[in-house]
């Protein structure tokens, strides 16, 4: 049993890596706006999917399709913050989550009916062929969504830590009437931020376009995977998500990989398995793992 | 006239009058948690499908009769309601919402994967429907009578409930705990109950969609599904009583005319998305300042 | 310095600001006193931008200011200091004031922690803790200070965003008595300073020490805009607190 115990570690690193970038951005827009954006997952779904047209469809040159894609993203973030999240916030922080709910729903039915319901993938060009070290296998482009999550988190975590923006930011998340008294324009960092958390959202989708497959249906899961990783590093703590996003790919891989006294749960259980621990957790902490109050980092 | 009489009389009529009792059991004890009590709900279409499980089991791999399986419905589910509610009531606004959330999709997965027990992605086919008193409720003339009673009977008691103090203290929980609290209402025990009425007709509504359908799978209580009602409960104004039964009534029906137009059915399913998920943004834009009283703490 | 004519804020149906007119003028001190409810923090709120005026004007050294956001106020320097502490307390002291003098520096993104600049605005802002007597602490997250000190940290940061206006809503609430010297001396430092100060606040005898004239709010509307003795003599803030048809509960 302790023979593929590094494997899944590995195989846990991987699965947390996407993990992780899928709810960075998530928890950035609620340690700035205080609102659940439901669609997150969506918009990751619908990332994979530009790429998969522009790359695949329209036969567009890599980096020519890596542009065209980030470019719609971008659009895509500012539709979402500007119409479906900001004319609700201030009425009531539950009506961001239902018109992002509605949002979602709509990025599915339309991209269902553009691409089918059925799974894609991307042609696995490089990448596919696993190196074995130590007894793990690993293949290059697992190897390349661990070291791009690792850079990517970090630079992330420079900048809200280390930088003038950072601090802005920070101050924003805790008290925005008093940001703003300091000549702060919280609007300009809550759009970039926004569409930052969109763009960390697409690139996690491509990734999981590579890795295994996507189809229009995986939104909404990885919507609740993302606020899973959330609830267990407490809401709006950043580095607690990122964290959770970590633990929660421990814990789908372990739980089924590992055998418990000699019984073995079946690869479907891992997700029941994932939110059985987050109720849990929930349980005996309410406020998450780390949570303390709502904060962004 | 003769056209539309003739429409409601047919077997296609018939039908959309079950559709139609089914979703108002559905989205008026929903109403009650969502709507009444403020209580971002999403778990609802799990004790649907604790429910529709529990009637489409026992009636085909234990043969147990049409009473046995509906109060086996109606009782696992609020048991299962008294369970999210340990767990959930503890919770803020965010955290409940993403934890009834979480509880949704253990139950949509337990549905998928435990296949000894609910044969998986296959479904439960072959449900028998019931006979009771002598009459066979095979025909679904007479089926859409039972289900039309039981639907109005639901109603009439959840018009009770809204105006009855248990009503008006969920009410009053919702716009302000601390005060209410303070008025001397066992909040806790207020909000479990209506988790737990709420649930047991959601069970209700699930044993009697497992009757009528015959067959049934995890597919029929994936999300979407409960994206529609919680569509037909901000429709109809959360908290609304007459709101709620008229769109549910219109929001059953509407797509209902897609049928009929030349489109392949692999749009049909996306389109009937699109429709409610536009609807449902449409009128939280055009009630947003009023769709929920401002709650107030101290 | 700061003129207002004719402001009116509604909030839902209610009016809360019914009229208000008053000028300021450059380094003037003015207290703004009235009972609860009757829009002293709304008309901080409207100086400052956070409560949308509907009608009516707000002028900031001859510039009108009324439709502007509140950072652009804040950036035309006008200070706010808020009653409920507007401090980052999950910061440290020193990011706090950081953040004020990257504000007025109009730094945005490329600010390196190595950076030569930065250095220097971290000096900068340490010099600001350093007059307060915070410098010990500029390490420490702001959550972990008092109350006066919050209030100190909030007036000394509001000074190096640059601003000349400072609104000051109740300085010494939630503040121990003791630390309520520490308020009142860096009020007057203010002052010193040239610095226009508007005060709202309950205790008269507090502000009447340092300004030149009181304005009482009453209803959303001004009542009375007086110097502090006469403001303190007159019968119609007796009324106002005390109700009309009684007798003054104190002489």
């Amino acid at each position: 049993m302790l023979s593929i115990l590094p494997q899944l570690l590995v195989n846990s690193l991987i699965t947390g890596s996407i993990y992780a970038l899928a709810s960075a951005g998530l928890a950035l827009t609620y340690g700035l706006l205080r609102i659940l954006n439901f669609a997150h997952g969506h918009i990751m779904m619908v990332g994979a999917y530009t790429f998969l047209f522009f790359y695949v469809q329209l036969e567009f040159g890599f980096l020519a399709a890596v542009l065209s894609s980030g470019v719609s993203m971008i659009a895509l973030g500012a539709i979402t913050l500007a119409i479906f999240i900001v004319p609700f916030m201030r009425a009531s922080p539950l009506l961001p989550f239902i018109t992002t709910i509605a949002f979602g729903t709509m990025l599915e039915s339309i991209i269902s009916m553009c691409f089918g319901v059925n799974v894609r993938s991307f042609p696995s060009s490089v990448g596919s062929e696993s190196a074995e070290w130590f007894g793990v296998y690993i293949t290059p482009l697992q190897n390349f969504i661990i070291a791009s999550a690792l850079i990517v988190l970090g630079c992330l975590g420079f900048i809200i830590h280390q930088t003038s923006l950072g601090r802005k930011l920070r101050a924003i998340a805790e008290n925005r009437a008093a940001a703003e008294s300091l000549g702060i324009s919280a609007n300009v960092l809550i759009y970039g931020i926004c569409i930052l958390a969109t763009l960390l959202g697409a690139y996690a989708g491509v990734l999981v376009g590579y890795e295994t497959n996507i189809q229009p249906t995986m939104g909404s899961s990885y919507s609740i995977k993302a606020f899973a990783a959330m609830v267990l590093g407490g809401l709006g703590n950043i580095w607690g998500t990122i964290a959770g996003a970590y633990i929660l790919g421990l814990i789908e891989n372990l739980s089924i990989g590992l055998d418990f006294w000699g019984y073995s749960l079946p690869a479907g259980y891992k997700d029941a398995f994932a939110f059985i621990v987050i109720l849990a957790v929930l349980l005996l902490r309410p406020h998450g793992l780390f949570g303390r109050q709502s904060r962004v980092a | 006239m003769t056209s539309l009489l003739e429409i409601l009389t047919s077997e296609y009529g018939v039908h959309l009058a079950i559709l139609v009792s089914l979703y108002l059991i559905l989205s008026q004890s929903l109403n009650l948690t969502f709507g009444l009590g403020q209580l971002f709900n999403l778990a609802h279409v799990a004790s649907y499908a604790v429910g529709a499980y529990a009637t489409a089991l026992l009636a085909t791999d234990y043969g147990a009769s049409f009473g046995v399986c509906v109060l086996a419905s109606v009782t696992l589910s609020a048991l299962f309601a008294v369970l999210l509610g340990l767990i959930a009531l503890r919770l803020s606004t965010d955290y409940f919402a993403i934890g009834t959330l979480a509880f949704s999709s253990v139950i949509s997965a337990l549905l998928i994967n435990w296949k000894s027990v609910t044969h998986g992605v296959l479904g439960v086919p072959g449900i028998p429907r019931p006979e009771l008193f002598g009459i066979d409720f095979y025909q679904n003339s007479n089926f859409v009578a039972l289900i039309g009673i039981v639907a109005l009977v639901t109603q009439v008691i959840f018009y009770g409930i809204y105006r009855s103090p248990f009503g008006r203290s969920l009410r009053a929980l919702a716009e302000f705990e601390r005060a209410a609290a303070s008025l001397g209402k066992n909040t806790r025990r207020t909000r479990n109950l209506a988790f737990c009425v709420s649930s047991a007709f959601a069970g209700l509504a699930g044993s009697f969609f497992s009757y009528y359908l015959n067959y049934i799978d995890p597919s029929s209580f994936a999300l979407g599904e409960m994206v529609f009602i919680l569509t037909i409960v901000i429709v109809g104004r959360p908290g609304s009583f007459w709101g709620v039964i008229a769109s549910t009534i219109f929001l059953v029906l509407l797509p209902e005319p897609l049928r009929f137009l030349d489109i392949s059915s692999a749009y049909l399913g996306p389109m009937r998305q699109l429709l409610h998920a536009v609807i449902l943004f449409a009128v939280v834009w055009y009630k947003r300042d009023s769709l929920f009283p401002q709650r107030r703490t101290v | 310095m700061l003129d207002i004519a004719d402001i009116f804020v509604s909030f839902r149906e209610t009016k809360v600001l019914n009229g208000i007119s008053c000028s300021i003028g450059s380094g003037e001190t003015v207290g703004v006193i009235g009972p609860n409810g009757s829009g002293k923090t709304t008309f901080f709120n409207c100086i400052s931008g956070f409560a949308p005026c509907e009608s009516g004007t707000i002028k900031l050294r001859g510039e009108r200011i009324d439709h502007l956001a509140p950072y652009q106020r804040a950036q035309r320097g006008l200070g706010r200091v808020f009653q409920n502490f507007g401090i980052f307390r999950e910061m440290t002291l020193l990011e706090n004031i950081q953040l004020a003098l990257e504000s007025r520096a109009g730094t945005t993104v490329g600010f390196l922690p190595w950076s030569k600049r930065t250095r220097a605005i971290k000096e900068e802002a340490l010099t600001f803790l350093n007059q307060v007597g915070l410098e010990r602490k500029a390490h420490d997250k702001a959550g972990s200070l008092s109350g006066g000190q919050m209030r100190l940290l909030e007036i000394i940061r509001t000074l190096a965003i640059g601003a000349d206006l400072f609104l000051l809503d109740e300085p010494t609430a939630g503040v121990s008595p003791r630390m309520k010297e520490d308020i009142a001396r860096s009020i007057k430092n203010l002052q010193a300073l040239g610095k226009t100060v508007l005060i709202i606040e309950h205790d008269i005898t507090f502000i009447q020490k340092f300004c030149d004239r009181i304005v009482v709010l009453e209803e959303g509307r001004v009542v009375l805009d007086d110097s502090p003795e006469r403001v303190r003599n007159d019968e119609r803030l007796q009324e106002i607190y005390f109700g009309r048809d009684e007798q003054p509960a104190r002489s």
